[in-house]
C-alpha cells in the first residue's frame, strides 16, 4: 500500500507541479487543455451539487476564471482536482445562497437550517434525465432527496476517486464527517435499491 | 448465526467501500458473505448502490465545453499580457526614480555653486529646486501607474491594468 502511495506521489508531483507553474505564467495554450480535460468532471461534480445543467454550465466557466485569479494560491505540493473541486464547491454554495435567498423573497418555501437543500427532485432533473431503466430511476429519486453535501461525498468518492483527506480537503470538514456522509448518501442509496428490489 | 456477526459483517461492508479495511478484515468479511445469503444480498446491493452512481453520465455539449475554453484562454491571455504590461511599467518607473535621484545629485553641486555666485540664501535655492526639479521629475517618474486611474479607464478584476 505504501508503495503504490509513494509511486503515485512520485507520477502526481511532476504533473501538479507544471499546473501550478503553468497557471502562475499564464500559459493560455495549457489552461485551454486544462479546461478541456477536466470540463466533464468539473461540469458533473457542479451538476451533483446544483442539481441544474445550465447552472453548472456556467459555474463552470466561473470556477475556471476564479482559478486564473487565484493561480498564486497553488503551489502545486498537492494534487491539483482537490484544489479545483474546493473552487467550484465554494462558487456552488455561493449560487445555491443566491437561489435561495431569491426563493425567499419571492414568497417561497425556505429550506433547512443549512441553507443549501434543493427542492425535491422533478422529472427536469439532471439525474432523472439520465436515468434509463427502473433501478437507476429509483438511484436519480433517492440522489434528488440526498442534501447535495452527500451527493458531493459519493460523486468524490465513488466517480472522482479522491481519498478521505482529499474529499476533506475540499469539503472544508474533518475527515470523520466526510466518511460519515459517505455512509449515509450510501445507505440511502442502498435503501432505494433495496426497496425497489423488495417491490419487485 | 450470530446477529453481531451480521452487523460486523454491514459496517465491514461499507467500510470497504468507503475507507478500506484491514486484510484480516477482509478475510473474515469474505467468508462471511460466502456462507451468509443475507450479507451476501447486502454486499451485492452496496456494489450495485457504487454502481449505480455511473449510470448518470452527463452529456457533454461540445459547443460550450468550447466555448468555456475560449474565455478562459482569452481571459489567461489578457492577464498574462496585463502583467507583463504591469512588470515593465514598475521597471520603467523604478529606472525613473532612480535616473531622478542620480540626476539630482549630478546637478545638486552646479546648482549650489550657482547659488553661491547669485548670492541665493541656501534655503531658498534648496526648496527651488525640490518644487522645480526634484517633484515634478518624481510626479513624471509615477504618472505612467495611475495614468489609468487618472483616466478613469477600465481595470480588470485583478485590478491590473488591461
Amino acid at each position: 500500500m505504501v508503495a503504490v502511495v509513494t509511486a503515485f506521489s512520485q507520477v502526481a508531483e511532476p504533473e501538479s507541479q507544471s499546473i501550478a507553474r503553468a497557471l502562475r505564467r499564464r500559459d493560455s495554450e495549457f489552461i485551454g487543455r486544462m479546461v478541456s480535460r477536466y470540463h466533464y468532471r468539473l461540469l458533473r461534480y457542479l451538476v451533483y451539487w446544483t442539481s441544474r445543467r445550465e447552472q453548472a454550465e456556467d459555474l463552470v466557466q466561473e470556477t475556471w476564471l476564479r482559478v486564473l485569479e487565484h493561480a498564486g494560491q497553488y503551489n502545486g505540493r498537492l494534487r491539483f482536482e482537490p484544489w479545483l473541486f474546493s473552487i467550484a464547491r465554494n462558487l456552488a454554495i455561493d449560487h445555491l445562497r443566491k437561489r435561495e435567498t431569491a426563493t425567499a423573497r419571492h414568497g417561497m418555501r425556505q429550506e433547512d437550517e443549512a441553507g443549501l437543500n434543493l427542492p425535491a427532485p422533478d422529472c427536469e432533473s439532471p439525474f432523472f434525465a439520465a436515468a434509463r431503466s427502473e433501478d437507476a430511476k429509483r438511484i436519480a429519486a433517492a440522489l434528488g432527496a440526498l442534501e447535495p453535501i452527500y451527493r458531493e461525498a459519493l460523486l468524490l468518492r465513488f466517480q472522482e476517486e479522491l481519498s478521505l483527506a482529499e474529499i476533506a480537503q475540499v469539503a472544508g470538514a474533518p475527515i470523520s464527517t466526510v466518511s460519515s456522509r459517505i455512509h449515509r448518501g450510501l445507505s440511502m442509496l442502498e435503501a432505494a435499491l433495496g426497496g425497489g428490489a423488495d417491490a419487485a | 448465526m450470530p446477529l453481531e456477526n451480521h452487523e460486523k459483517a454491514r459496517s465491514l461492508l461499507q467500510r470497504s467501500l468507503v475507507e478500506g479495511i484491514s486484510p484480516e478484515d477482509r478475510r473474515w468479511l469474505d467468508a462471511h458473505v460466502a456462507q451468509c445469503a443475507e450479507c451476501s444480498r447486502y454486499a451485492d446491493l452496496s456494489a450495485r448502490a457504487v454502481r449505480a452512481l455511473d449510470w448518470f453520465a452527463i452529456e457533454l455539449d461540445p459547443a460550450a465545453a468550447l466555448r468555456v475554453e475560449n474565455v478562459v484562454r482569452s481571459r489567461a491571455a489578457r492577464m498574462r499580457s496585463a502583467e507583463a504590461q504591469a512588470k515593465s511599467l514598475w521597471i520603467g518607473t523604478a529606472v525613473a526614480i532612480f535616473l531622478t535621484f542620480a540626476g539630482s545629485a549630478v546637478t545638486w553641486r552646479p546648482l549650489a555653486w550657482l547659488a553661491g555666485q547669485w548670492n541665493l540664501p541656501s534655503r531658498v535655492w534648496q526648496i527651488a529646486f525640490v518644487a522645480f526639479w526634484l517633484l515634478p521629475s518624481l510626479l513624471l517618474a509615477l504618472l505612467p501607474l495611475f495614468r489609468r486611474r487618472l483616466l478613469g479607464e477600465d481595470s480588470d478584476r485583478d485590478g491590473q491594468i488591461v
